[in-house]
């Protein structure tokens, strides 16, 4: 079946395409506010059903709403970190475990409030670029593109693309990855941590809602769809070494193609275990990461 | 401060001895029911649809006043046990209902994995318990005495329809079949594989998948394969997303056929015009001429009331087998004749009636088997083949309930 490899490589990147897209504001919360966000996954859930509202209220497409539904989720986000920053401030104790507490409670309650409005069942986006694909072949070779995959990962590598600009060129990413780096000496310096904890966690959140657009256009939304999401998102971060943003894309592709190749070659029965083998063995290997550069 | 400790300790003792007094046997004015079903997670869709079954057929029976026993009526009163979608938490909602409620009956759950679970407990404590939906043949093949299943197992449904595509004239010679890792879905990937080859398809590709697994790079290797059917056991996140992954790669097969899931509004609402011409299978619409003894006169009557009930839900042929097991248990505790709370000798007198018990309803005829592999299911209906015919699920075989002619091959996604 050799003359499956083309499409088997793409489908691979594709797939990573969507890990990223799920990924990279986790990594970027993470990175800067030491923060694992549980919720990341239900942020998504929540970002994909605005989208259905958006479509629903004004029958426009799906992807016309990206705009409007960052703006509104990264105030969300932006107007929610302060009581996520009190909990890790650490009059509580435990801060690292009380943010992980109260990011799991976030979720279960985005859960369940998701689940009373918008029920049980499974519902989809669809777009202008639902259906298409590009066909090429020419002699034994061919390959198959969906459209709507190739814009979810284009752009993931917009928002990459964004975000690295962000990050390296301009004062503000300066003062995040400042911030990142010692807070207290940050602090010293004369950046405003507050606000930029907010902006980089409403930036996160902005980020994961308009990911929840694209999944629920690829694939599906439903109110139970967050878990499944969080648990590639830790994945991903997890190989690409916690904190280090740039490591995510490799991360993504390299879950990505495995899959594929698992899927295509050998048994899609032990595709998880193939899965989780390879990170337990990169993990012994590196533990902070495929390029260790994680925390 | 001593005056309130006295006072809290026997306010405490008050309470424990109004909780102990239910318990201690005395005779009652209802019969209770418990329900074991998946009211959250994963599978809270399907656990949905049984608990509007079950909550139904409550509904009417107490409606006219209750189970007539030696003249007087005892109504019925539901108690519920979420199972949350795993198997551990079944077995423990089995076990408190069993316990501490101390039910007469149980109404079974949802999803296969967690009847498998509830059903030990159940065996144990000597309390019948009657399933609207569990499919999977594991279920039977395990002969649990109290266990009964108003629903054919999956591969009595599955393998009638993969039998009437092979009928066709010019009829699916090759198969790719997949299921999701789960107990029903896989029983339903093997039934349909097992069918296929009984017939004579050739099944190019079978395996069993992790749940909500991607299908892209699968569904690509199938367009290179170009099997004439597609089978997929699942449920309904999984259906839509595979529906989804071959319009993406263009890969139309010549039929497309998965179960449970399919029948259902949000399917369609989901797919819009790619739900047309999608296979599935049922053993009950709301438009098959049956004629109930007991309780709804007919199939329509019964979809009406639903849907009045339900607007936003109309009811499938789950709900359909959780009302009538609840149909069921009325005819058979109005045949036992004794009056609540049941004991443990009553309980099972009423299986031996459950046994024997030969019941037409709205929902078809209930007659469990009592030996074989469909030991405790009910082997008596006869499986219908689904196909979506313009956004509505309609009946295409066999020809005496067809509504609708059955389109074979599909239409390209894109040439609709």
């Amino acid at each position: 079946m050799l003359v499956l490899l083309p499409q088997a490589i793409v489908d691979g990147i594709l797939l990573g395409g969507i890990y990223l897209t799920v990924s990279m504001g986790f990594s970027l919360a993470y990175g800067v506010l030491h923060v694992i966000d549980f919720a990341v996954g239900d942020w998504i859930m929540l970002g994909a059903f605005a989208g259905l509202t958006f479509t629903q209220w004004f029958h426009l497409d799906p992807l016309l709403s990206l705009p409007v539904i960052f703006v509104i989720f990264a105030a969300i986000g932006w107007m929610l970190q302060p009581s996520l920053q009190h909990v890790l401030s650490g009059s509580r104790g435990r801060p690292v475990l009380m943010a992980l507490v109260f990011t799991f409670g976030l979720a279960l309650a985005f859960r369940g409030s998701a689940l009373t409005v918008f029920g049980i069942f499974t519902h989809s986006l669809n777009t202008v670029l639902s259906q298409g694909s590009w066909h090429f072949s020419r002699g034994s070779f061919f390959l198959t593109i969906p459209v709507i995959r190739l814009a979810g990962l284009v752009y993931a590598l917009a928002v990459m693309v964004g975000l690295t600009y962000l990050l390296k060129k301009t004062d503000f990413g300066l003062a995040i990855r400042a911030v990142a780096q010692n807070k207290e000496a940050a602090g010293l310096m004369g950046v405003n941590i507050k606000k930029t904890n907010a902006a980089v966690y409403g930036l996160y959140v902005g980020i994961s809602a308009m990911t929840g657009v694209f999944i629920g256009a690829i694939v599906s939304l439903n109110a139970g769809m967050g878990p499944d999401l969080a648990l590639f998102a830790f994945f991903v971060v997890v190989l690409a070494g916690m904190g280090y943003l740039a490591g995510v894309p490799w991360a993504s592709f390299l879950l990505g193609l495995v899959q594929s190749f698992f899927l295509i070659y050998l048994n899609p029965s032990y595709v998880l275990l193939a899965l989780f083998t390879i990170l337990y063995v990169i993990l012994l290997i590196s533990p902070t990461g495929l390029f260790r550069r994680g925390v | 401060m001593r005056r309130k400790n006295w006072w809290a300790a026997g306010l405490c003792i008050l309470a424990l001895g109004a909780m102990l007094v239910p318990a201690t046997g005395m005779a009652a004015d209802e019969f209770k029911i418990g329900v074991i079903t998946s009211l959250s997670g994963d599978l809270a869709t399907g656990g949905s649809v049984t608990k509007r079954g079950y909550d139904l057929w409550a509904k009417a029976v107490n409606a006219q006043g209750g189970i007539e026993i030696s003249g007087k009526k005892y109504s019925v009163r539901l108690i519920y046990g979420d199972d949350q979608s795993q198997p551990a938490q079944a077995a423990s909602a089995a076990e408190r209902l069993a316990a501490q409620e101390k039910v007469d009956a149980v109404l079974g759950p949802y999803a296969s994995g967690t009847t498998l679970s509830a059903a030990p407990v159940l065996e144990k404590y000597k309390i019948p318990m009657i399933t609207g939906s569990a499919e999977s043949p594991l279920i039977w093949k395990q002969k649990f005495r109290y266990t009964f299943g108003t629903i054919p197992p999956v591969n009595f449904t599955g393998s009638a329809v993969i039998k009437v595509l092979a009928a066709l004239p010019n009829g699916p010679k090759t198969a790719v079949i997949y299921g999701s890792n789960d107990t029903f879905s896989k029983a339903t990937a093997e039934a349909f594989k097992a069918t296929a080859e009984q017939v004579g398809i050739k099944v190019l590709e079978f395996n069993i998948l992790p749940p909500k697994q991607d299908m892209t790079p699968l569904m690509s290797k199938a367009k290179v394969l170009n099997p004439d059917l597609v089978g997929f056991g699942g449920h309904d996140e999984e259906l839509v997303n595979l529906v989804k992954v071959l319009t993406q790669i263009n890969f139309t097969p010549k039929a497309l056929l998965m179960h449970y899931g399919v029948t259902e509004p949000a399917f369609i609402q989901a797919l819009g015009k790619n739900a047309n011409q999608v296979l599935g299978a049922s053993v009950w619409t709301n438009s098959i001429q049956t004629k109930g003894a007991l309780g709804w006169p007919t199939a329509k009557a019964y979809y009406d009331v639903a849907a009045a009930e339900y607007p936003k839900d109309p009811p499938d042929y789950t709900q359909a087998a959780s009302s009538a097991a609840g149909l069921v248990f009325q005819a058979a505790l109005s045949q036992l004749a004794t009056a609540p709370p049941l004991d443990e000798a009553a309980r099972t007198k009423l299986v031996d009636i459950l046994e024997k018990l030969d019941l037409q309803t709205f929902y078809g005829r209930v007659k469990f088997a009592t030996e074989g592999d469909y030991y405790h299911s009910n082997a008596g209906l006869t499986p219908l083949m689904i196909q979506i015919t313009d956004g509505k699920e309609m009946v295409a075989a066999p020809a005496d309930s067809a509504q609708t002619k059955l389109v074979y091959p599909m239409t390209p996604w894109d040439k609709r």
